[in-house]
């Protein structure tokens, strides 16, 4: 079996996806698990002009950097195609991959979170475990 | 992605781009998921020309782990997962940037950038160079290799049907094969296969033998220098003997090589004397082992005349014992061991279960392993002793 790679967007033209990467887990709060569409995770923040970041999660803030990748990721789609077959009524299905985006940087924080206000927390099960409070997003 | 949607403003696009003193939303993608159809791979800059010009196909059958083939290389592919959270981004889509801008001349006072988050990804795949795997090459030629009988029975539908089954066009063979184009290619030269018909195949090597010792005899008939054969006269004989055009030619390609374009539109041919000397040192060792002294004298006098034999011609052909006083020698071909480096050392170890170097040498210094060097492999699969400094180290098992 083949599966080609196809790519339509061409050199230069790839769409940039990005990455924001975070050690450990956000967890919702769990009235909103398995409802997580819409969700805000966390504010974005870059408060200076190196590209040093921010990221706030319900209390907590963390803090990271924007990283260039040492290889580029390419983001492929699986795509299968029914195909009827002619000789027979079985149906099958021809896979293809396509390049639909290209990943150059990250936006990494790989430091504990910071408890922005101090007020009585509940016991932060895992060590690893960012603690998200999720407020619903005003506009969903 | 598909469905435009508000929140997909700022997208991607806007994290990367994200400007000093100002910040943005991340958020759940409304259409947030496993999204398992969607995988990242990891790609060696060097590449990225040839994704992004569509000359890259994973290649391999359901039961074997996919690989991953340019024109001349081929990669396995390997996930690597990670625990961190990675957030994975989409760019926001066109029209969802149009109706945004709609929105926003509408009320613009809710209005703030969102990046959205379409998945959360697992790992990714990275890409290893490997060796081609052409073992199997081999062993799908070799279900239905040429035979004289072959020539005859062109007509008969059913035999063909039948034999139909285990045939190959280059198609059937990217389809089935590991390696990349021009390994494939290579893989396919090094086996002296041909295409026949549309279907590549090995030539049975009795059938091969037949046509040689036929053009070997035209050639004293007809009194031709086999150091300067003519193209269209050697296949023009052969073909009235019997053999067709294509397989003559083959015997040319493969005990000669080209040497000049030739008078008119015919080519001269040069046949090659240690591929010729190591083809009937094969045929005569076919029966078995024999000594060291009968194998001499018989294989001096196949030997076409003028055309002077060496032992030193069988390396990696021929393996030589001492028994008792006697020297005998028998075949062991590399080309009937597998490529792969470990199944190699252990052929070799169950052949023999001590090697001296000079022994050994023919028969793995074509393994090339990506990112090992050759004392890296013998590290890797023998165990080198040398009972004093001035002796001949001796390699055996790990």
């Amino acid at each position: 079996m083949q599966i080609r790679v196809k790519c339509s967007c061409g050199q230069g033209n790839c769409p940039e996806w990005a990455i924001v990467e975070l050690q450990g887990m956000v967890e919702a709060q769990p009235s909103f698990k398995g409802q997580l569409q819409n969700l805000e995770i966390g504010q974005l923040c870059r408060p200076s002009a190196q590209e040093n970041y921010t990221f706030t999660v319900g209390y907590h803030e963390l803090t990271g950097s924007k990283v260039p990748l040492k290889k580029p990721l390419l983001v492929l789609k699986k795509m299968s195609h029914m195909e009827a077959d002619q000789s027979s009524d079985l149906k099958s299905s021809r896979v293809e991959l396509e390049v639909i985006g290209i990943i150059r940087h990250r936006i990494l924080f790989k430091t504990r979170p910071k408890a922005l206000i101090s007020r009585p927390q509940p016991v932060v099960k895992e060590r690893v475990s960012v603690q998200g409070s999720i407020v619903p997003n005003q506009l969903a | 992605m598909e469905q435009p949607q508000r929140l997909c403003k700022g997208g991607a696009q806007a994290v990367v781009n994200l400007q000093p003193n100002s910040s943005i939303s991340v958020a759940y993608h409304p259409l947030f998921g496993p999204h398992n159809d969607l995988i990242l791979l990891e790609l060696d800059e060097k590449l990225l020309p040839d994704v992004l010009h569509q000359r890259v196909s994973l290649r391999g059958q359901p039961d074997e782990d996919a690989v991953l083939c340019t024109q001349s290389k081929t990669y396995a592919i390997k996930f690597v997962g990670t625990s961190n959270s990675v957030f994975l981004i989409p760019p926001s889509d066109e029209s969802a940037l149009h109706e945004n801008a709609r929105d926003s001349n509408e009320k613009d006072h809710d209005q703030q950038d969102v990046a959205s988050v379409i998945k959360v990804a697992p790992g990714n795949m990275e890409l290893v160079e490997v060796a081609p795997r052409l073992d199997k090459l081999k062993m799908l030629l070799s279900e239905n290799p040429y035979k004289s009988d072959e020539v005859f029975e062109v007509d008969e539908l059913e035999g063909m049907e039948k034999n139909k089954i285990s045939l190959f066009k280059w198609d059937d063979l990217t389809d089935r094969v590991q390696a990349s184009d021009d390994e494939l290619r290579s893989g396919l030269h090094s086996l002296s296969a041909v295409e026949i018909d549309g279907y590549w195949r090995i030539v049975d090597e009795k059938y091969m033998d037949m046509i040689l010792n036929m053009l070997l005899h035209n050639s004293v008939l007809n009194d031709w220098s086999l150091y300067a054969l003519n193209e269209n006269e050697v296949v023009g004989v052969l073909e009235s003997d019997g053999f067709p055009p294509k397989l003559a030619l083959h015997c040319l390609q493969n005990y000669g090589s080209k040497v000049d374009k030739g008078v008119g539109n015919s080519c001269i041919w040069s046949l090659d004397e240690k591929r010729l000397c190591v083809h009937f040192a094969r045929e005569i060792l076919r029966r078995g082992k024999m000594k060291m002294e009968s194998f001499m004298e018989e294989w001096t006098q196949k030997i076409p005349e003028g055309i002077q034999a060496s032992f030193d011609m069988l390396e990696g052909e021929v393996l030589t014992e001492r028994l008792g006083v006697e020297m005998w020698v028998r075949a062991f071909s590399l080309s009937s061991l597998p490529s792969s480096p470990a199944e190699r050392f252990s052929m070799l170890f169950r052949e023999r279960p001590k090697w001296e170097w000079k022994d050994l040498q023919p028969y793995i210094k074509d393994l090339r392993v990506p990112g090992l060097s050759s004392e890296g492999l013998l590290l890797k699969y023998t165990r080198r002793t040398q009972p004093t400094l001035d002796a001949e180290p001796v390699f055996s098992a790990r």
